[in-house]
């Protein structure tokens, strides 16, 4: 086999760039680009928990019913102040963002 | 090359070759300050990582609910996200080891106060990057030294044919250190061990021999939540060593750039997560020199992990990992020097373990091991307690463990390490009359975690 010589680096190196490189970014609004940064991970970005960490974790379904059918407060009570293993982001996000975010998961269902 | 030199190298590749068990696997309460979440939120036990500790890791370790300094981009300023708490963590461990007979000329049953203790900087550096970077010290050399190291930059707004896609760019000392699962070398079982108890001299380069004396750059993206591509080119990078590197005095010197690679394909159930993969690393290195003859290594490697969450029982989980690596090797340079009696090597490793977490409070495990491949007699000389009589690099043997995490930053483990073969053999595996069980150890350690 012949030795990967350092000359050969860049081609690599393009390579992992041409990896690292982004396919489409989706224009979002404030509170999409808030939930996909700070929500995704455990509810998945359609909000519907259905990835290995919201499997693991019973993220509930942000469209369903059962979320839907709570009112702004309340949403905002448990992203604030958390609840079971969903951690509190009062110290995070301030009252305008959390109203985003809220307006953001009553948008899921007709996504 | 004189007898002089020829030791030192033989030395030296006993050292390289005899990280096989090296206890460098830790969880980080920094992350736990950041994110506001308990350890056992990331780890079934720390440090195996669970779904969700994938996904921080994947994602840069940047996922964050505390306080930050922020300023939003505008114009020509740059962002700011900066966390409001310094994510700095410590552990500290101290040990005690007994073998089943005593080292000759030494004391057997030895306490470490500490074994070893290291200071971490792990969590968030702004939107996109973090790290995890350790400094341990060890009582043994007595002194503090960089430890696993993985800085990384993520970005998860990405998508491809319609589904998700995170990709990110690696800075790493280790391969398999930016590994998701602990399948792997970097993160696998055992996750605490001894540093005072004989370990077998043969290993695959992958298999940590490189680990920490090496730099690496390199890309990764997971693509749907299901496929996991990785990719790094390492260069030596000899701690404590001289810049530029003139080679001497290590056994390993990367000539060119040694790629490592990494694919991995996961899938999720309610109560199961299985992952599948391969991975490897090429190298052309030569012993104590940067030019001349070289010495080639090519490492294959699968592994697989599945977790079980048994709902019937409050959603203890039972964990199965394993994986094989197969190495090729053409030591010329080693040949060449008098370290190798014979040109072409291969060396086998299988590594499997099976683990039950009751809860986030005791968790149980049993492993086997096994590590065959071509004898030489050169390579693998004949030397007291480390050495082989034979020259073959055979081992095999079963590591038990039982950890207690009374809280979820402290760990009472007990271990016992049992060899069926220690270097090439069961009985006189060393020549100077050293049985393979004699190696066998108890180790007990207490791990602080802050």
């Amino acid at each position: 086999m012949h030795r990967i010589a350092l000359s050969r680096t860049p081609i690599v190196f393009i390579g992992l760039a041409m990896l690292l490189a982004p396919c489409s970014l989706g224009a979002q609004s404030d509170g999409g680009k808030v939930f996909k940064a700070n929500c995704s991970l455990c509810h998945s970005e359609d909000g519907s928990g259905n990835s290995p960490t919201g499997k693991a974790l019973k993220a509930k379904d942000l469209r369903s019913q059962e979320v839907q059918k709570q009112t702004d407060a309340e949403l905002a009570d448990i992203i604030a102040n958390g609840r079971g293993k969903m951690p509190s982001f009062k110290s995070k996000f301030s009252p305008d963002v959390v109203k985003s975010l809220v307006a953001y998961i009553r948008e899921l269902p007709k996504k | 090359m004189n007898s002089k030199n020829l030791i030192l190298v033989k030395l030296l590749l006993i050292l390289w070759m005899g990280i096989l068990f090296l206890p460098n696997a830790f969880a980080v309460p920094s992350y736990s300050r950041q994110t506001g979440l308990a350890c056992g939120s990331c780890h079934y036990s720390p440090p195996e990582l669970n779904p969700f500790g994938r996904k921080f890791k994947l994602e840069g370790y940047t996922f964050a609910t505390k306080a930050e300094v922020k300023d939003d981009k505008k114009d020509h300023n740059a962002s700011l996200s900066l966390l409001e708490s310094f994510p700095l963590s410590a552990i500290f461990d101290a040990s005690f080891t007994s073998t089943k007979s005593p080292q000759p000329t030494t004391q057997n049953g030895n306490f470490e106060f500490p074994q070893a203790a290291s200071l971490f900087l792990a969590g968030r550096w702004g939107d996109h990057v973090g790290s995890f970077l350790q400094v341990t010290y060890d009582s043994q050399s007595d002194h503090f030294s960089w430890d696993n190291t993985d800085i990384r930059y993520a970005n998860t707004n990405g998508h491809m044919f319609g589904k998700s896609l995170t990709y990110g760019a690696l800075l790493n000392n280790n391969p398999t250190v930016e590994d998701l699962w602990n399948s792997t070398p970097a993160w696998g079982y055992p996750f605490v061990s001894s540093n005072v108890a004989p370990s077998p001299t043969a290993a695959a380069i992958i298999n940590g021999s490189v680990a920490q004396d090496v730099a690496g750059f390199g890309g990764y993206t997971m693509w749907n939540d299901h496929l996991y591509l990785a990719g790094s080119l390492y260069r030596s990078e000899h701690i404590g060593g001289s810049q530029p590197n003139p080679g001497t005095g290590f056994g390993l010197n990367i000539r060119g750039v040694a790629p490592y690679w990494r694919l991995a394909w996961q899938t999720s159930s309610e109560n199961g997560n299985l992952e599948i993969g391969t991975y490897g690393m090429h190298m052309k290195t030569s012993p104590n020199a940067i030019t001349g003859i070289e010495d080639g290594y090519t490492d294959w490697a699968v592994d697989f992990q599945y977790d079980r969450a048994l709902p019937q029982l409050k959603n203890d989980v039972l964990s199965f990992r394993g994986t094989y690596i197969r190495e090729n090797s053409s030591l010329a340079a080693s040949f060449a020097e008098g370290a190798a009696a014979v040109v072409d090597h291969h060396l086998n490793t299988i590594q499997g373990n099976v683990e039950y977490h009751f809860g986030t409070r005791l968790s149980g495990t049993a492993g086997y091991f096994n590590v065959t491949g071509t004898a030489d007699p050169l390579l693998f000389a004949q030397t007291q307690i480390t050495g082989s009589a034979n020259g073959s690099p055979g081992s095999n043997g079963y590591l038990l463990n039982l950890s207690y995490w009374p809280q979820q930053n402290i760990d009472l483990a007990v271990q016992y390490t049992g060899y069926m073969k220690f270097n090439g053999g069961r009985s006189n595996y060393d020549g100077a009359g050293r049985n393979a069980s004699a190696n066998d150890s108890t180790y007990l350690l207490i791990r602080f975690v802050f």
